[in-house]
């Protein structure tokens, strides 16, 4: 019996003696957990501090002189009096979601062309760019395109009498110089919090366009147009790694278009109508500038996927 | 015997650890799990008038471009919920490059083919004059941008839709005969009068401040038209059967101011 009331004694003097170092590590963690989120708010009175008014207050007395210290007083003071602090009394800065400089985006899209009421154009194409700063960027596009005629354009015939001389285009490839003039987040319902950014993009290139013979006998030619464009577009940063993208761009072709007068009974010609062969078409081709406005949306992969801010807190 | 000593021990170790962790742990609970996203933000729309002003043109129209005025009026039920009416008015038409390409290809006088010429293709083409609409109006996404790192300013982005009321006047110098329910002979007919039609759109709000800000704005108005005036379905004669659900689509930029003064948020 003796024996046993010793090792109880004993036994309670040990884990007393660890219940007191938890409690010290507890202190200790809090006054950690002070100073990260004092550092990351960027504000020294914003202390997080465990508990919030639920918790009871720390015994401080072992780790403080309180009799003829006054700065311990005025610690001890903070610590008491921010132990009531919410989310209200914390300033919080946060950092740039997103850094660009020196990484690659490969940022396949498909869109649409939106100011032509006779053909509309669906394009399927890769953004290339490498970011020379996080606002500067220099980067190559490749277009692809598929045509479709709109209602208008087979109304044209039954109203008028008349056939549209119209151009599809086949691909384009070009290259094009981007800047970031204006980034900014909003609020989704005001719970969290989607960063953005606003980007200009101008270039040059070409688009290779094909003619849609107004008689279907007639063989069409194509042309390797010089393409000048600027666009306006913007990303929604979601990952570390991935944006979506949104782009308008004009392309503004300097395209070939076929004469008007191709196919009029002409007897000097070796088929008895003007410019009946492709070549001869597009040697009398009526040149033409032409706005082709499209808008598209994508996604943008990152390279490397992560990125380290340079410059602390 | 020695069982129960060190079942005793063990209690009596480690209940001083166990008693203390749960506080401990509610400890770690940040302040900042409650917090809002934004705070102190000026409730630049919650119950608030808007009156906007502004200028623009439509987009896309197949004869003529309208120059176009507008009016808006709204009041923010809550910060993303509004009720609103809008005004769109037509000062001017301009011919498109495809109506002046297509009467330079029209004989006059007509020839043995189904083309008219240049007048009777004008008499049947119509514009809208004036579009009226009710709206509700949402803002799912508000915020604030910099732009060239150094000017900032608060923005939202807003939807809305509503029914719209949209007359129809005759774009050229003169007139078709009105369109009939049925007929047998014309190849040209005008339509105008009102239309009813649901109309939606989107924009955004750039703020100089909190009660003004700049606005763009895209709307689309649909109704049954026949812009052309011309046969649609295929039956070689012109008339009520060839109005088709055609969109209108409108660009304005103008500027909004909202009343009374702002709200702070906490």
């Amino acid at each position: 019996m003796k024996r046993r009331a010793v090792c109880l004694f004993v036994s309670i003097l040990i884990g007393g003696a660890g219940g007191t170092g938890a409690w010290a590590a507890g202190s200790k963690d809090k006054a950690d957990t002070k100073d990260a989120d004092a550092a990351g708010a960027g504000a020294g009175a914003g202390a997080d501090v465990a508990g919030g008014a639920e918790a009871p207050p720390p015994d401080i007395s072992g780790d403080l002189d309180l009799s003829d210290n006054k700065a311990s007083e005025d610690a001890a003071a903070t610590i008491k009096a921010s132990s009531t602090l919410t989310w209200q009394d914390i300033v919080v800065i946060p950092r740039k979601r997103f850094l660009k400089g020196g990484r690659f985006e490969f940022s396949p899209f498909v869109g649409t062309s939106i100011n032509d009421i006779l053909i509309q154009h669906y394009v399927f194409g890769l953004d290339l760019n490498f970011f020379i700063t996080d606002a500067f960027s220099i980067g190559l596009q490749g277009d692809y395109y598929v045509k479709q005629l709109t209602d208008r354009e087979s109304l044209i015939g039954l109203q008028y009498n008349r056939i549209p001389t119209l151009n599809r285009y086949l691909w384009s490839g070009l290259l094009n110089f981007g800047y970031v003039p204006a980034y900014g987040k909003f609020a989704l319902f005001n719970k969290s919090i989607v960063h953005w950014e606003i980007f200009v993009s101008g270039g040059v290139g070409i688009t290779q366009t094909e003619i849609i013979p107004r008689n279907i006998s007639y063989e069409p030619f194509k042309t390797n147009a010089i393409t000048p464009d600027v666009g306006i577009g913007g990303r929604f940063f979601l990952f570390d790694w991935l944006t979506v993208n949104y782009m308008f761009r004009d392309y503004i072709i300097l395209d070939k278009y076929e004469p008007l007068t191709r196919g009029e009974p002409d007897m000097t010609m070796p088929n008895g109508v003007k410019y009946y062969s492709a070549a001869d078409a597009k040697s009398h081709a009526d040149g033409k500038l032409v706005n082709n406005i499209m808008f598209y949306v994508g996604v943008g992969v990152f390279l490397p996927t992560s990125f380290q801010y340079k410059t602390p807190r | 015997m020695m069982k129960r000593i060190a079942l005793t021990f063990l209690l009596a170790s480690t209940a001083p650890f166990a008693l203390p962790s749960s506080p401990a742990r509610a400890e770690h609970k940040s302040p900042l799990a409650d917090a809002p996203a934004i705070r102190k933000r000026v409730e630049l729309r919650d119950k608030r008038f808007e009156v906007g002003v502004g200028a623009g043109s439509t987009v896309n129209e197949t004869f003529y471009h309208g120059v176009v005025l507008n009016g808006h009026l709204a009041f923010h039920i809550t910060d993303w919920l509004a009720i609103g009416g809008a005004g769109l008015f037509n000062v001017t038409a301009l011919a498109t490059g495809f109506h002046d390409e297509l009467t330079s290809t029209l004989k006059d006088p007509m020839g043995e083919d189904r083309a008219p010429n240049a007048a009777v293709a004008n008499s049947g083409m119509n514009k809208p004059s004036m579009v009226l609409a009710g709206q509700i109006e949402l803002t799912p996404f508000t915020g604030k941008f910099a732009l060239f790192g150094g000017l900032f300013a608060h923005y939202d982005f807003y939807l809305y839709g509503g029914p719209a009321f949209v007359s129809l006047v005759k774009a050229g110098s003169t007139m078709a005969p009105a369109c009939a329910d049925k007929t047998m002979s014309d190849t040209t007919c005008i339509t105008t009068g009102s239309k009813i039609g649901p109309t939606f759109g989107g924009g955004i709000h750039s703020y100089f401040n909190d009660w003004f800000g700049l606005t763009l704005d895209l709307r689309d108005v649909v109704i049954k038209d026949n812009p052309a005036g011309r046969d649609v379905n295929g039956d070689l004669v012109a008339d009520k059967r060839d109005l088709t659900w055609s969109s209108h689509w409108v660009v304005t930029l103008g500027v909004t101011a909202f009343f009374p003064k702002a709200d702070i948020s906490p």
